[in-house]
């Protein structure tokens, strides 16, 4: 095909298709996220006790704190497999930004892991007694909250390439940045609680989300293009 | 300025006056603040003998942050004009921070034991600075994760100046969420307005510890500059050998 044909819309479009195509051949790690979220949302109220009114004071803490846990150990291989296989050279080298790809990448991420556990939240919400009227500003804020996860997640990811004992480097460096998403995640429902308006915390997450959305492909690109120079 | 200080020799030219200086000056300093911080200073009328914690507890604060900023800059530094001084400035600049975050931490929750009656409070200034040392163990972590350790420099140094970007964002989310959850009624921080008999050993410590970190940083910067000659000799006789033998 002719590289002047191919627009940057094309190139993202068709990126977020082979890394969705790429996951659907190992559906079991998908799984196994669901998993290890629902364990996590199913020992809580056991260490706490089956009192209603105590769990009601960390719910919205626990599914957050469920959802971040859960997705740190598949963030790694955002990128990991595509290094190691030379993929990441090839496009580095080819006439295609790396910063498209890159933010391909986490989107098509965000897709393939974040919106399996986002549909199933309900269940998770129902689990810890959530009131019905919280689940939709939920599922929003753990949408948008995703997203940004998964922005810093490629940045973590892609610091930590060719280290040694990388996946144990990888929460440790990460866990500051994420700690903005986790307060005002938890805020928009703990708002709702108290009675007031979710809508400052949902904005501040969004802004979150936007600051990421314009920084991560571009300083992940810079960090992959030193790995690779390595 | 960087440009001409990033000549190892000259480095090492300049240092070599310099550092006898600030070792004396932090000697003298740190001996007489500490002589006037705990004994020939007013105690405080509501914390007593305790507010004395305050002496080593503040100038370490200022250092943890300050010492960010250095550590940020010289990956600045390293990144766009690529000296490889400024990467040594920066790792050693990493641990000095480290510890004097830890100590931070330390020292205050010393002085939170009897004045708030507990170890550790969730307060927005102790998270900044827990968020602020697992930074420093970031860098420190994977800086030092590479086979090669020159490999690790410019990853850790993009962390560092991701985190000078996020620090403040940080800062202000623990802030937001402190007010939201946890009305300040513990930590009422106004304490004493500081007089002049505590200002004057408060400012000798921060004098003397500026003066110290620098020293530090300074042979910590010079053995790392005398291993990589070391590394460069062996490399270079070991080269020598495998040409003798052929």
């Amino acid at each position: 095909m002719n590289y002047k044909e191919l627009n940057w819309i094309y190139l993202f479009i068709s990126h977020i298709k082979r890394d969705i195509l790429i996951n659907s051949r190992s559906l079991f790690d998908i799984v196994s996220i669901f998993g290890f979220m629902l364990l996590i949302i199913i020992l809580f109220p056991m260490g706490i006790g089956p009192i209603q009114e105590k769990l009601d004071i960390v719910s919205n803490a626990v599914l957050w704190i469920g959802l971040i846990i859960a997705i740190i150990p598949s963030l790694e291989k955002m990128i990991q497999r595509d290094y190691t296989n030379g993929w990441l050279d090839q496009i580095a080298t080819s006439p295609i930004p790396l910063e498209i790809v890159l933010l391909a990448k986490s989107i098509s991420h965000w897709i393939i892991v974040i919106i399996p556990l986002i549909i199933t939240s309900p269940i998770f919400a129902i689990l810890l007694g959530l009131e019905f009227n919280q689940i939709p500003w939920l599922i929003l804020s753990m949408s948008i909250g995703g997203l940004s996860i998964c922005f810093i997640g490629i940045i973590g990811a892609a610091l930590i390439l060719g280290a040694r004992r990388g996946n144990v480097l990888l929460p440790v460096i990460i866990l500051p940045l994420i700690i903005p998403i986790l307060i005002f995640g938890v805020g928009v429902n703990e708002s709702i609680k108290i009675g007031l308006s979710p809508l400052p915390n949902l904005f501040l997450l969004i802004a979150f989300s936007l600051i990421y959305l314009v920084i991560s492909p571009f300083i992940s690109a810079i960090l992959i293009r030193i790995a690779i120079s390595r | 300025m960087f440009d001409w200080l990033a000549n190892p020799n000259r480095f090492n030219r300049i240092t070599n006056k310099i550092q006898p200086i600030l070792l004396l000056a932090s000697l003298i300093t740190i001996i007489l603040g500490l002589y006037f911080g705990l004994y020939d200073s007013p105690k405080d009328y509501q914390q007593g003998h305790a507010v004395r914690i305050m002496y080593v507890h503040v100038p370490s604060a200022w250092l943890a942050s300050g010492l960010y900023l250095l550590l940020a800059i010289s990956s600045i530094f390293y990144i766009v004009w690529k000296h490889p001084l400024a990467d040594l400035m920066s790792r050693s600049t990493a641990p000095i921070g480290a510890l004097f975050s830890l100590l931070t931490l330390a020292t205050g929750s010393l002085w939170g034991k009897p004045m708030w009656g507990t170890w550790w409070v969730w307060d927005a200034r102790l998270t900044s600075m827990l968020i602020l040392f697992f930074f420093y163990l970031g860098y420190i972590l994977l800086s030092n994760a590479f086979e090669r350790k020159i490999d690790g420099s410019k990853s850790a140094a993009v962390l560092a100046i991701v985190g000078i970007i996020n620090l403040p964002i940080i800062k202000f989310s623990v802030d937001w969420w402190h007010t939201l959850h946890q009305p300040s009624s513990l930590l009422k921080f106004d304490g004493p307005t500081i007089d002049g008999q505590m200002l004057l050993p408060l400012v000798l410590m921060i004098i003397g510890f500026c003066s110290f970190a620098s020293y530090i940083i300074i042979l910590n910067v010079k053995t790392k500059l005398i291993e990589k000659k070391c590394e460069a000799l062996i490399l270079k006789l070991n080269l020598n050998e495998i040409s003798n033998i052929r």
